[in-house]
């Protein structure tokens, strides 16, 4: 393994979501099941140096980003399948990670992911450059979507930024431009790429920069992250962790308002529903 | 309600969730079956265990192989991987039968998540 390795995370809280209590609980399962750094990159540095004393221990690195008002737009948030609230989202910097990493083997994750196992170490050991999920598995069985098979009707292929593996070099940092032109200039685009949504997701930007590496068609410049990416969305409910067994209330079909329990162990997960997963986590903390 | 309904709606729930943790059982089980070796990643099938018993058995001493992501891998220490892929089988099916044995013998929602 490379001696500068490490896991990037961003963090921009808004009104409601504190992105940085799921950022310092990450950080700590890194150190855990990887050993690895990890660098926050944040608008709130104050803010985590004041709730978490700690900061500097866990986090390797803490880099301060500003926001102006242009530069985030506002999206729905659930708490369940009851629960709908409209708030700021401030997620227009993942493109910029191949200059802010301060490592040369990065992976990027977002916040929002429990790690419950050490199977990401092994995008260090491998020989690919980019690394980048296009298999999931959705916990609540019965949703069927194509939404994250495709971006569009046209067939380009959905993958998730939720977990990117990048080693420094010519052909990512050509990615990465892309991305950024990409994004520059989003409402072009999402019109050529028929994306209905109006704000910008780093999912669809990927997938867009990912299709046109490989000569617009399927192709080699991104290859699979390890095993496959297991989340819920934000319709479901995290109800507890404790240590690598976390229960899940799962939206049950058919049945708006009810939920089915599920228990996963050992699975990484990415949690889509950003209350619950705080309130587990302020649960998790409090025990330690 | 009817108490006819009742336990019949109960015994649904109890259904759902049932199918659902097996479910989830067998994709931890999936996860549990990857052998990553050398920056390789192979899934452990009955398939691959098999081959690479027929190739020890022909007196291969080195095999290529193709991995999940289509990349071809030169073994050079056939037993030996052979070994470790053998140890990825048992330690997940073990582990799958542990789990799945337990449910089975749960009758109760709360029993089969273990709160």
């Amino acid at each position: 393994m490379n001696k500068s390795a490490g896991i990037l995370l961003f963090a921009n809280n808004n009104e409601k979501i504190d992105y940085l209590k799921q950022a310092y609980f990450l950080a700590k399962k890194v150190k855990y099941y990887l050993n690895l750094p990890t660098t926050v990159v944040t608008d709130s540095v104050k803010y985590l140096k004041d709730q978490y004393r700690d900061a500097d221990v866990v986090f390797d690195k803490i880099v301060e980003v500003s926001w102006s008002d242009e530069n985030y737009f506002y999206k729905n948030y659930r708490d369940g399948t009851l629960t709908k609230i409209k708030l700021q989202f401030k997620n227009q910097l993942r493109s910029k990670a191949y200059d802010i990493s301060p490592y040369n083997e990065t992976l990027l994750l977002d916040t929002d992911i429990i790690l419950c196992n050490n199977q990401y170490i092994q995008c260090f050991l491998q020989n690919n450059n980019f690394l980048i999920y296009h298999n999931t598995c959705d916990l609540s069985l019965f949703r069927k979507s194509n939404e994250f098979t495709y971006i569009n009707d046209i067939g380009v292929k959905f993958y998730w930024a939720t977990a990117v593996f990048f080693r420094k070099s010519k052909e990512n940092k050509i990615f990465f431009n892309l991305l950024q032109h990409i994004q520059e200039n989003w409402n072009h685009y999402r019109s050529i790429f028929q994306i209905n949504q109006s704000y910008f997701r780093n999912d669809h930007a990927f997938s867009i920069a990912i299709h046109i590496m490989n000569g617009y068609t399927e192709g080699d410049f991104a290859k699979s992250m390890p095993g496959k990416l297991y989340y819920t969305t934000d319709k479901d409910i995290c109800y507890d962790i404790k240590d690598e067994k976390i229960t899940f209330l799962l939206e049950k079909e058919d049945y708006l308002g009810e939920y089915t329990l599920a228990v996963t162990n050992g699975l990484s997960i990415h949690v889509m529903n950003k209350f619950s997963l705080n309130r587990c986590i302020d649960m998790e903390l409090q025990n330690v | 309600m009817d108490e006819k309904l009742e336990k019949a709606l109960a015994f649904s729930n109890y259904m759902i969730t049932l199918h659902n943790q097996s479910k989830i059982f067998q994709e931890q089980y999936a996860q549990n079956s990857i052998y990553y070796t050398n920056g390789n990643q192979f899934t452990v099938t009955k398939e691959l265990i098999s081959f690479c018993d027929t190739m020890i058995r022909n007196d291969h001493i080195a095999l290529i192989l193709v991995d999940d992501n289509n990349i071809p891998v030169n073994v050079e220490d056939l037993k030996s991987f052979f070994k470790d892929i053998l140890n990825v089988y048992f330690r997940a099916t073990n582990r799958y039968l542990t789990e799945y044995s337990q449910i089975r013998k749960q009758r109760t929602v709360e029993n089969l998540v273990n709160l």
